[in-house]
């Protein structure tokens, strides 16, 4: 399957933070969850990608173009909502318009209005006036009027309410069945990518520690739930994490499958996101 | 490039109603005082140019405008752009308003005393601003403000100490000099400080990470 994206072995070191062989890649046509707890590292890979980050090693191909050098060629398709970045609040959706027409080659101004529409954003009021999920809506128009073939977004749904969450996710699903378009879309609201993801990379503490389609995922991984006598019996190569619990030890496992074959521990429940992301970051091995 | 233009003027654009009331408050005081009005050029242009970086710096739109084709060159080239658009735009209005003041004052108008003041206003005010841009892109908007003021406060000093110990005759003598070329060159100096303010900002800027 062609790649949208491709990250290889990226680096990067701050003071009390690094990114530590950041590797994974996004098929064509697909969508990504990047999850990880806030400060694992989901933003500084995203600024790398998009060069708001220059000083790191490693490589990042977009259309299998090399991103420092081919800067300008591919920014004109991306399209890009970043968690706190956007226009100055004085402008209106009218001045971006105005603006965009003459950044983007591809900008559809017929589209953008009709966003605007759709989401009930008045071009004529200053963007300091919307509230927070109106503004992130409008910040989805901007990345998604210029037909970007993918698309990276980072905490979209960071802020908003439920109801804003589940509206902004359904645009993204509404995107993937009228446009051919790929997206890298980072959370730690897990939920939200349960049902839209393709694939989920989880990144912890700078490092990628997996990275699958969320079918495989959510198939083979599992949570077993034992009582200390049955946890002691299982061997330390079948479970990946565990935790102890008031009553209980919950076990991360990798493959329901040859676990059933190999212990008779009858409950194994499937696992969400938010249990994954919590097993491995806070369990124990 | 032309969007990053149009998305710094359409900033100063929104401090229209603002730059209305100042000039008639200050056409108001030029009437009644008998004043020159050209030192309202460098505090309008310093104080909008100032909100603009202040508003981009709170919705981070320098780090936003490098997710755009060539956002890194053309961000800091539309700033530049739109400060000499803002110059012009108030230098105009400074001397319409300017000659106005003179003849209703004083009966005629000195056409070539208001320009040379206006002149010296607008090389006051690029001196400023072409000064400031590039600590601004280096430290930010509010860290630049300490560094301007510590670095004009150093200025002062090293300034005071040079008219107090050394002798500037060669200075008046050179001016004296230059006399009859004094506006072109101002011109080309002006033209020279805006053009190195420019590349020191672009470089700072094509290295900046957020």
């Amino acid at each position: 399957m062609e790649n949208v994206l491709e990250v290889k072995n990226l680096c990067k070191k701050y003071d009390n933070f690094a990114l530590k062989n950041v590797t994974f890649s996004l098929p064509k046509g697909m969508i990504m969850g990047f999850i990880g707890e806030n400060g694992a590292g989901k933003t500084t890979t995203i600024k790398s990608i998009l060069n708001i980050i220059q000083s790191y090693e490693g490589e990042i191909k977009i259309f299998g173009l090399d991103n420092r050098k081919d800067d300008k060629t591919i920014k004109e398709d991306i399209g890009v909502v970043l968690d706190d970045m956007f226009f100055p609040e004085i402008l209106t959706p009218n001045d971006i318009n105005n603006i965009m027409k003459d950044i983007y080659k591809n900008w559809d101004t017929q589209m953008f209005n009709g966003y605007l529409k759709e989401f009930s954003l008045l071009p004529n009021k200053q963007i300091k006036t919307f509230s927070k999920g109106m503004r992130k809506k409008l910040e989805i128009a901007v990345a998604l009027s210029h037909h970007p073939k993918p698309l990276i977004l980072d905490e979209p749904t960071s802020g908003l309410d439920p109801v804003a969450r589940a509206e902004v996710m359904q645009i993204f699903q509404n995107l993937l069945e009228k446009e051919e378009c790929s997206i890298l879309l980072s959370s730690h609201i897990t939920t939200d990518l349960e049902h839209i993801a393709d694939y989920i990379t989880f990144i912890n503490n700078g490092e990628i520690v997996l990275s699958r389609t969320t079918n495989e995922l959510l198939d083979d991984y599992g949570i077993v739930k034992c009582s200390e006598k049955e946890f002691k019996d299982i061997q330390k190569k079948d479970y990946i994490k565990y935790r102890k619990t008031k009553y209980e030890y919950e076990v991360l496992i990798p493959n329901k499958k040859d676990f059933k074959t190999k212990y008779n521990i009858s409950v194994i429940d499937k696992i969400t996101l938010d249990e994954l992301m919590l097993l491995m970051i806070k369990g124990e091995e | 490039m032309l969007g990053f233009i149009k998305k710094d003027l359409a900033m100063i654009k929104s401090n229209f109603k603002l730059l209305g009331i100042l000039f008639i408050i200050y056409t108001l005081m030029g009437l009644y005082n008998k004043m020159d009005i050209s030192f309202i050029l460098p505090f309008i242009s310093v104080m909008i140019m100032i909100s603009s970086f202040s508003y981009d710096n709170y919705n981070k739109w320098d780090a936003y405008s490098i997710t755009f084709p060539n956002g890194r060159v053309n961000s800091v080239k539309a700033k530049y752009i739109a400060t000499i658009f803002l110059i012009i735009i108030v230098s105009l209005i400074t001397l319409i308003l300017s000659f106005i003041i003179s003849y209703v004052n004083m009966k005629t108008i000195d056409y070539a005393q208001i320009l040379i003041s206006l002149l010296g206003t607008i090389f006051g005010t690029l001196l400023v601003l072409t000064f400031m841009y590039p600590i601004i892109y280096k430290f930010g908007v509010e860290k630049a403000r300490i560094w301007i003021f510590l670095i004009i406060f150093g200025l002062v000093i090293v300034g005071g100490f040079l008219v107090q110990y050394l002798n500037l005759d060669f200075l008046a003598h050179f001016i004296s000099l230059i006399e009859n070329y004094l506006i072109i060159i101002l011109i080309i100096v002006m033209v020279l400080m805006v053009y190195i303010s420019y590349k020191i900002s672009a470089k700072i800027f094509s290295k900046k990470e957020f």
